[in-house]
């Protein structure tokens, strides 16, 4: 809460200090992005249509992505909020797996499973003409692999946060688990699984190698920036990384502004 | 068959390390029952078997009459209240209380259609209906609680101690809200609580629990002044808890040797042997005088015995003295008492206790289970000072 | 006077402990194409075993990305030995007004191109280094190939196509085979899709005869006329001219070459290294892994060169 009247806080301070080191850090590659090149060059680069068709494809993507992660993840979520189970605590582990995993190596894995012969990949190739080698449902493999844990991670915490007993409330009321758990569950924990979703999405985004081993082409952003630095140099790449950034900052902040709104009945749950 | 609201019949149930033995409890038509009990003795866990939450491993569960063993709680029609009254805070008041009747509509009961206004009225908070719950004070949130509750038409209520967050004050209000709400609407409920004035305010009958057991139930003055058990005994406040040893009979009143010196109090089947004596500090009464000041012994229907003071501690409104008679005797005396007997540590006094306000227990009586028949009509109790909390009794 | 000797001692000590050499302990930075890197390691060990206190840091990549990242990153390497001789000039000698890194090059190792297989390919049982086209050009036959704009092997690839469909008299090979190698099956450096062929996703890559020794593939000998081996026939090689986004470029015998960039931190060095990597050792490793030598080395730019390297080698024919 804000309290204008207060005294400094030393400890505030400090801590803002060491904050705006970190803050620093992060900042001044991306400021060094923007100031190596010129607004001709910004604008010549986006002016091409295959950058315009790469950073497009990567928001599509990333979305379908989300979308994915959420239709999936969130009920996992709440498998691991709500029961009570020795193997439990493996689960959540194996959910935070994909962080751990050099992402070469998770491309490779990925195309063991879905490539041509794969264990997923085969079967529905034959049965569903359904391919991942070099198609935007590669795409979305590579990125879900990644993104998913923000997922789960993030919509666990917002049901864990919600008071058991008021989901117990509404059970007497005459709801059953599905009532409670679309009217009561998912409202109270909304600006968490936000939050996670909107993680999804920027990790989803950033994807370079697991999504390149699978899906090379269609080329995403990422892909396509190291093919634009191997064929015309430093101007082009770094030309559209500062695109996809501004692109996807715009994004994110109008995102948060969704999550900010809803937020506050979670708050005031307990 | 019964018509009880509620019938368990020996349900037991294990939750990790805890289990609930053998519960038998009936809950008549109308009636208030308060589920007292310290921390962990399985009050929440009963509650939430009634509600449904929990699955018994063996015996049933009968509301009404109808038997809601293996129904999940949304069909069970029982009515929750817990700790903040666990009102949804993304819902207005009236969103509140429809979603309630949303959710009862379509189990097909019959009765008239309550709309939400009609129902808020009632309770008097229809002016609130656009709010959200955490604009509410404690009262207006219980009646929006009951309200909604109440939308469902259950056949029982169950109140989680639903005060044990809020200051002495509110919690006093919101009881006697609570105590004209129950009984305007006559419905059954069950009151889990581990504060003793809710048991003497709110009760027709009390049950007392302890590590998944239920030790004794029936009206407020057995429990309180016939407890079956010395932890039953403790809890609720008995501070005088003596050994003792029979020794013979006084008309109705056996004669029991405690210490040095010598009680009489009724004995009903006691053969004989060792006892426990169970006097309520309360029933102590006090007065000035010295070893010439007798009779002493058995006079009438009192105790009379000469002591000497060996200490008196003021706790507010009441004084706690500590009296040496060949035993040590705690009694509570109100300020007033305590000035007139001008007490200080050494000064003499006769303590009289009435024979009919010792209870005597056999020793080993740990684990028995008592049921009484009686009922208790609320008025006629009158418990002249407030009784702490077991907490406090630990001290 | 014990200040005085102690004093001279330390001195005496400080210039002991220095090599027999003029020059103190380096670190070379090598950039390599990625072909380059298994043979490299070998002659990285060997060099630093005959110069104690030497430490050889390689990096190996696209020989176009190596070369941009010393043109347009700035980035100081002390030697660049790149997979298509063409490289050097194109991109270090300064063309389009841009800085010059290098100003020659030598050219010491020959590769040819092939396609690897497994036995999940398809046809793997019937297909031989005669008959290779016949299958190759049917339908649902994957094959895989490296990006022609950003890798030399992919230009060379298609210049091999090219110059089958003549050898073969079979028109419509080239246009055949590459529909089995769509974009998907396009990557910038072949070696990525070697995990795709192992896994069954692509049934034949078109990859350096060296790699597929090195990855212990079967592979098709291709002949000599249309693999770009023999700088003999680098005549008929031109004749086969692919379009990229860097411009046409015609066909000619994979030779290897080697430069020192201008900017190299430790010259001196970087000389021995080249001229370890020239020498008969050097071209036994290289041999020893599946690369063809060039006896003498080639190099264009003789005058540019130091001395002692001057000795080692011959001017390009035809250059």
């Amino acid at each position: 809460m804000r309290n204008i009247s207060a005294r400094p806080n030393s400890v505030l301070l400090a801590v803002w200090l060491v904050g705006s080191l970190l803050l620093a850090f992060i900042l001044a590659p991306l400021i060094g992005l923007a100031t190596v090149q010129s607004p001709a060059n910004l604008v010549r680069v986006a002016a091409m249509p295959d950058v315009r068709l790469a950073i497009a494809l990567s928001l599509l993507a990333a979305l379908l992505t989300t979308l994915s992660a959420a239709l999936l993840g969130v009920p996992l979520a709440y498998g691991l909020a709500r029961s009570d189970f020795r193997g439990k605590e493996i689960i959540a582990a194996i959910v935070d797996l994909p962080l751990a995993i050099p992402h070469t190596v998770a491309g490779i894995a990925l195309l063991i499973v879905f490539g041509r012969q794969g264990w997923i990949g085969g079967p529905a190739g034959e049965f569903l003409g359904l391919r991942f080698w070099g198609t935007l449902a590669g795409v979305v493999v590579g990125m879900l692999f990644v993104s998913a844990p923000y997922a789960v991670n993030a919509a666990r915490i917002g049901f864990e946060a919600i008071d058991p007993r008021l989901e117990k409330v509404a059970r007497t009321l005459g709801m059953g688990p599905w009532d409670v758990l679309a009217k009561i569950a998912l409202p109270l924990a909304w600006r968490s699984i936000l939050t996670g979703l909107t993680l999804t999405y920027a990790r989803a985004i950033s994807e370079f190698a697991a999504v390149a081993i699978l899906a090379y082409y269609p080329m995403t952003a990422p892909v396509k920036i190291y093919e634009l630095f191997l064929q015309f140099g430093l101007d082009a790449s770094s030309g559209m990384a500062l695109l996809l950034l501004v692109v996807t900052l715009a994004l994110f902040i109008l995102l948060r502004q969704i999550g900010r709104r809803g937020g506050a009945f979670a708050r005031a749950g307990r | 068959m019964t018509d009880a609201a509620l019938a368990i019949e020996r349900a037991s149930l294990t939750l990790g390390q805890f289990s609930l033995r053998a519960i038998d409890l009936e809950l008549e038509a109308g009636e208030i029952m308060v589920l007292l009990g310290p921390n962990g003795a399985g009050k929440s866990v009963c509650l939430e078997l009634i509600a449904g939450f929990h699955r018994a491993s063996s015996g049933r569960i009968l509301i009404h009459g109808r038997e809601v063993t293996d129904l999940p709680p949304e069909q069970r029609r029982v009515g929750l209240v817990f700790q903040n009254f666990g009102l949804f805070p993304h819902y207005t008041v009236a969103g509140n209380v429809s979603l309630g009747l949303r959710a009862r509509r379509g189990a097909g009961r019959t009765g008239t259609a309550r709309n939400v206004g009609e129902l808020l009225s009632r309770f008097g908070v229809a002016h609130l209906s656009d709010r959200y719950p955490q604009d509410l004070s404690p009262g207006e949130k219980q009646r929006v609680a009951l309200a909604r509750a109440l939308a469902t038409q259950p056949d029982l209520f169950l109140f989680d101690e639903p005060f044990s967050a809020l200051d002495a004050r509110t919690r006093v209000s919101l009881r006697e809200d609570l105590k004209a709400f129950l009984r305007h609407s006559g419905m059954p409920a069950i009151f889990v609580s581990h504060d003793q004035t809710d048991a003497a305010l709110l009760a027709d009958r009390v049950a007392v629990m302890n590590r998944g057991e239920i030790l004794q139930v029936g009206a407020v003055s057995d429990i309180f002044g016939k407890p079956v058990n010395a932890f039953v005994a403790e809890f609720t406040g008995v501070e005088n808890i003596l050994t003792g040893r029979l020794s013979g009979q006084r008309g109705d009143l056996r004669r029991i040797e405690v210490a040095d010196a010598v009680l009489h109090a009724p004995g009903g089947d006691f053969a004989g042997g060792e006892a426990l004596l169970c006097l309520r500090a309360e029933e102590v009464g006090l007065r000035p005088g010295d070893d010439a000041a007798g009779p002493f012994g058995l006079v009438g229907a009192t105790n009379r015995l000469s002591g000497k003071v060996v200490e008196a501690v003021s706790l507010g409104a009441i004084t706690k003295v500590t009296v040496d008679c060949g035993f040590v005797l705690v009694a509570r005396l109100t300020n007033r008492q305590a000035r007139e007997l001008a007490l200080a540590p050494g000064r003499e006094v006769i303590a009289e206790i009435e024979a009919d306000s010792i209870h005597l227990l056999k020793p080993d009586a740990a684990d028995r289970i008592a049921v009484a028949n009686t009922r208790q009509a609320n008025e006629t109790i009158s418990i002249p000072h407030p009784w702490r909390s077991a907490a406090q009794t630990r001290g | 006077m014990v200040r005085r000797t102690t004093f001279v001692t330390a001195i005496a000590l400080m210039c002991g402990g220095a090599p027999a050499s003029a020059q103190a302990p380096a670190t070379l930075t090598v950039f390599g194409a990625g072909t380059l890197a298994a043979p490299f390691k070998q002659i990285d060990a060997a060099f630093e075993k005959q110069n104690p206190g030497v430490v050889v840091q390689a990096q190996f990549g696209g020989s176009v990305m190596m070369a941009r990242k010393i043109a347009d990153l700035h980035q100081n390497a002390d030697v660049i030995a790149v997979a298509d001789y063409s490289v050097i000039p194109k991109y270090l000698f300064g063309a389009e007004a841009k800085t010059a890194h290098a100003d020659w090059y030598a050219g010491f190792a020959q590769n040819a191109i092939t396609f690897v297989y497994t036995d999940k390919s398809k046809f793997s049982k019937e297909v031989s280094a005669q008959n290779w086209y016949e299958y190759l050009t049917k339908p649902d036959v994957q094959i895989g190939r490296s990006n022609p704009d950003t890798d030399p092997s992919g230009y060379q690839t298609l210049q091999m196509l090219a110059l089958a469909e003549a050898h073969y008299q079979s028109p419509g090979l080239e246009g055949k085979v590459l529909a089995n190698a769509p974009q998907a099956n396009i990557r910038d450096t072949e070696t990525e899709l070697v995990a795709a062929l192992q896994l069954g996703q692509i049934d034949y890559l078109a990859i350096y005869r060296s790699d597929a020794l090195q990855h212990h593939l079967a592979f098709l000998d291709l002949p000599a006329e249309i693999n770009l081996s023999d700088p003999a026939d680098a005549a008929s090689y031109a004749k086969a001219v692919v379009h990229t986004k860097n411009g046409d470029v015609a066909g000619k015998p994979i030779v290897y070459a080697v430069t020192i960039p201008s900017d190299a931190d430790h010259p001196d060095w970087a000389q021995k290294y080249v001229a370890f990597l020239l020498s008969r050792a050097g071209q036994e490793i290289m041999a020893s892994n599946g690369f063809g030598v060039v006896n003498p080395p080639y190099a264009v730019g003789l005058d540019a060169m130091p001395e002692n390297l001057r000795a080692l080698v011959k001017p390009w024919p035809g250059q």
